[in-house]
């Protein structure tokens, strides 16, 4: 089914408005509750319930390949790297004192009122007339269903039209999630982390958090992960 | 689809965000990790619930596959956080109860 | 009211014609009703369960046992409703999914909270050692 086969029943987009209102009010929320909250394991499971409540929003609003990486990268993958680099951190984080915060809240105060500026040029939600539905576009709507035998558009143009360009985009994510997780260091060495390039003990140290979980593993077991 | 039960269904969607809502107030206010896995996990569940209910209403299959892919990541997500809390790290081998008897599962 | 009323017209039209009721359309509009509704109500119900229970193994409780229940009957719900095998078939295989990770996680979850010694809130009962269901 195409994007422009699939449209909402003018019957019901009320309701579906204000069920996009609710997921935004709730993205408020759960936006603060992030903010506010010093615990660092509330903060990594605020981050998953943003991303799925996002991923919701995003099918309400009809974007279903959105969703779909934002199913993916946002509740899963992301989750899991972050309580991986949270067992490398400490449990809470510190509070920043005010005067530090105000080059950042003058920062954000001004990118707000810029994009605030900028929505006055933006055309009104569902205009035919906007760029976006009016030049190329409407040839690559009319143009897919024979070029490309996919029937949805969104999908045509990422996979087929711009392929070369979604191929780097693939490679420069592989190398970020390479770096990652040699950064974490997820085969079990997290939380006693020592480097040794060429066999020479550069940092001894261990994580900070490393003392704040029980180990559970015997003499050689440890000295085997460690040397 | 009936005028009647597209309404329905869009009152079920309604319903299930409350209490999406609802899961978010023990999500915020758990006292304990365990708490908030639980409000995660259940949640999770909620959006799916939520993903099959608007599919049906707007009559897109295609977006039952996100609600398939949500009950997927969320168990995997619940049961990474919980080898992470108990063993710090994803790669080890879930405690067998007959081999050696002993709590230490490395 | 109203409403339900012009469903059911809409759903037996087929008794100007034939002077027959499409039985089918109307079981299907009663199971979907009556299983949508009961399973708004589990759900419902274990949310307000996880909101007022008292401590974190009744909480479990609540969440796990009518979370999975809910889950079923509503996506059973929107089984009887859909016309195309396509979405019945994802739907299937959504609450099969369901139906496994949910339970499974329930238990994960408060397995690792009783082994992380996490205490139950207790009358003059007392839960049984981890010790003693390991023999």
């Amino acid at each position: 089914m195409s994007l422009l086969a699939a449209a909402v029943e003018p019957a019901f987009l009320v309701p579906t408005l204000l069920l996009d209102i609710c997921f935004l009010a709730l993205l408020v929320v759960v936006a603060f509750a992030i903010v506010r909250m010093r615990s660092l394991f509330g903060i990594v499971m605020l981050q998953g319930v943003y991303s799925l409540l996002s991923a919701a929003w995003f099918v309400t609003l009809d974007a279903v390949d959105v969703a779909f990486t934002e199913a993916a990268v946002g509740a899963g993958v992301s989750t899991v790297l972050m309580l991986s680099a949270m067992l490398l951190a400490d449990r809470q984080s510190t509070p920043v004192p005010m005067r530090r915060q105000l080059g950042a809240l003058a920062v954000v105060v001004l990118a707000g009122a810029a994009m605030l500026y900028a929505v006055g040029d933006m055309p009104a939600f569902g205009d035919v007339n906007s760029p976006a539905n009016s030049y190329v576009g409407m040839d690559f709507m009319a143009k897919t269903a024979e070029e490309v035998k996919i029937p949805n558009v969104v999908t045509a143009v990422l996979a087929s039209y711009r392929g070369y360009d979604t191929f780097g985009e693939v490679v420069v994510i592989f190398s970020a999630g390479l770096g990652v997780l040699l950064l974490l260091g997820l085969n079990g060495n997290s939380g006693n982390w020592v480097a040794r390039p060429n066999g020479q003990v550069i940092n001894d140290r261990t994580a900070p958090s490393a003392g704040l979980y029980q180990d559970n593993r015997s003499e050689e077991q440890r000295a085997e992960a460690g040397q | 689809m009936s005028p009647f039960m597209g309404y329905f269904m869009l009152g079920s969607a309604f319903l299930i965000i409350v209490s999406m809502a609802m899961m978010l107030g023990r999500l915020l206010g758990g006292p304990t990790l365990y708490d908030r896995l639980l409000a995660v996990n259940s949640f999770g569940t909620k959006t799916v619930l939520f993903l099959c209910v608007f599919c049906f209403i707007i009559g897109r299959p295609d977006g039952v596959d996100i609600a398939l892919l949500y009950a997927l990541m969320n168990f995997i997500a619940t049961i990474a956080v919980l080898k992470f809390f108990n063993y710090r790290a994803l790669d080890v081998e879930l405690p067998s109860r007959n081999v050696t008897g002993a709590e230490d599962v490395r | 009211m109203s409403l339900i009323f012009s469903a059911a017209v809409e759903t037996t039209h087929a008794v100007e014609h034939a002077a027959q009721i499409d039985w089918i359309s109307v079981f299907r509009l009663i199971g979907t009703i009556v299983s949508m509704a009961a399973g708004l109500f589990f759900v419902l119900a274990g949310t307000v369960g996880v909101l007022r229970l008292p401590d974190f193994y009744t909480r479990l409780h609540a969440a796990g046992m009518t979370d999975t229940l809910g889950a079923e009957l509503i996506l059973l719900a929107l089984i009887f409703q859909s016309d195309s095998l396509q979405m019945v078939l994802k739907l299937l295989l959504v609450a099969f999914f369901l139906f496994v990770t949910s339970p499974t996680a329930t238990h994960a979850v408060g397995h690792a909270a009783y082994r992380a010694g996490l205490k139950p809130l207790l009358g003059e009962y007392r839960a049984p050692d981890l010790e003693e269901d390991k023999s």
